[in-house]
């Protein structure tokens, strides 16, 4: 097993740096950030769409099966994720997405200086926001920022941060639920 | 008892002589019938006399020589029975006595160990009474306990949920008025206080 696990953390790290590299020499950071966000996009659709992650994984499927699906399914993304997508069918290797985007991610930070900074708001931002985060961002882990912008009405307010590793969630639904939690805590022994 | 039966046979020799030396008194019945005819009458006729006392005094000597003694022996043997059943009498006596004194002797006995016994039952009916009574306080005094930890329990467990319907239905009407009444403008303001007062990446 640790033998495998050795196997496997270097195909991630092959799938990670044949991508990163690919994209960066095709269209520097803005194609890097393109594949980052299409590949978040294919994570999310083979969470949600049973079908399509049974069809990439079939072990009854030949290889070349495997491959055409995954090729003809993400025809639309950038052109060397599309190919790496495929090969990861092909060998059966779909279920290392979530560690190649770390990885991919971890390339990023390395190679351009650059992370991703997840945030989401109810109400989008505006560029005196994206400053003054960017700047709060730059400061604490000392490299440049990109913003990834989501709007989620749900939080209901405030504005949650992360950056994969770490996150600061400074929403009002989480302060509302905090607030709610020490509320119930709050006992005074029983005596009205 | 002997001596009583040699008397008996000393009498009787006794009348026998005075039959043989009168024997006019011996046919004194019989010469009544022929007293008119005189006195030879009533004298005996000494050719049946003498055989007669004869025939007595051999009667007598075979008697006293075989009757007597197996009547004296059945005498004997008489008195011995008696004498034994006397001893005996007496020994069973002697021994319903002591058997009674002991029967006596065993029966106070067994009204000592009887009432022993019953003082030491009452005793120990005594000490169950006050155990079951001290169990029974104890087991009524943990229920009552237990009774006051359900009930305090109960209390806390109600007040707690009403506490939380209370939280819940606080927070969801903030939640609403937030995500109603805010502008903008007011969200933009949040987020940027809220960036600002943030902690650090580096401290989460």
């Amino acid at each position: 097993m640790p033998a495998n696990r050795l196997i496997a953390k270097e195909e991630v790290a092959t799938y990670a740096s044949v991508l990163f590299d690919a994209a960066n020499d095709r269209g520097g950071l803005d194609a890097v950030l393109d594949v980052r966000t299409q590949m978040e996009a294919v994570m999310a659709a083979t969470r949600s769409d049973m079908d399509l992650a049974r069809a990439l994984s079939d072990p009854d499927a030949t290889d070349e099966q495997r491959y055409e699906v995954a090729k003809g399914t993400f025809a639309a993304c950038e052109p060397e994720l599309g190919e790496v997508l495929a090969v990861m069918a092909q060998r059966s290797d779909m279920a290392f997405l979530p560690r190649v985007f770390e990885a991919y991610s971890g390339l990023m930070a390395e190679k351009l200086d650059t992370i991703v900074l997840d945030v989401t708001t109810v109400v989008p931002l505006d560029d005196e926001l994206r400053r003054i985060i960017q700047e709060k961002t730059k400061a604490d882990l000392g490299r440049n920022v990109v913003l990834h912008e989501h709007i989620d009405k749900s939080i209901l307010g405030g504005i949650i941060m992360s950056t994969g590793e770490k996150r600061i969630d400074a929403s009002i639904i989480s302060q509302l639920n905090h607030a709610r939690n020490v509320l119930k805590e709050t006992s005074d022994g029983g005596e009205c | 008892m002997k001596a009583r039966a040699n008397k008996a046979a000393k009498v009787g020799s006794a009348a026998l002589v005075c039959l043989a030396a009168f024997p006019t008194l011996a046919f004194a019945s019989s010469g009544e019938e022929e007293a008119a005819g005189g006195l030879s009458v009533i004298m005996p006729n000494l050719l049946e006399y003498v055989p007669m006392l004869v025939a007595f005094i051999i009667l007598w000597i075979i008697l006293a020589k075989f009757g007597w003694p197996m009547f004296n022996g059945m005498l004997e043997k008489r008195e011995n029975t008696i004498r034994e059943a006397l001893k005996k009498s007496e020994e069973a006596q002697i021994e319903s006595e002591r058997t009674l004194a002991e029967y006596q002797k065993q029966l106070a006995d067994a009204k000592a160990q009887a009432a022993a016994l019953i003082s030491e039952a009452r005793e120990t009916g005594d000490a169950v009474k006050a155990g079951i009574t001290e169990k029974a306080h104890t087991e009524a005094a943990d229920m009552i306990e237990k009774a006051k930890v359900t009930i305090e329990a109960e209390k806390k467990q109600t007040i707690a949920e009403l506490q939380a319907s209370i939280a819940d239905t606080a927070v969801d009407v903030a939640a609403r008025l937030i995500g109603e009444d805010l502008t903008e403008g007011e969200h933009r303001k949040i987020i940027e206080r809220y960036v600002k007062e943030a902690g650090s990446f580096n401290a989460s």
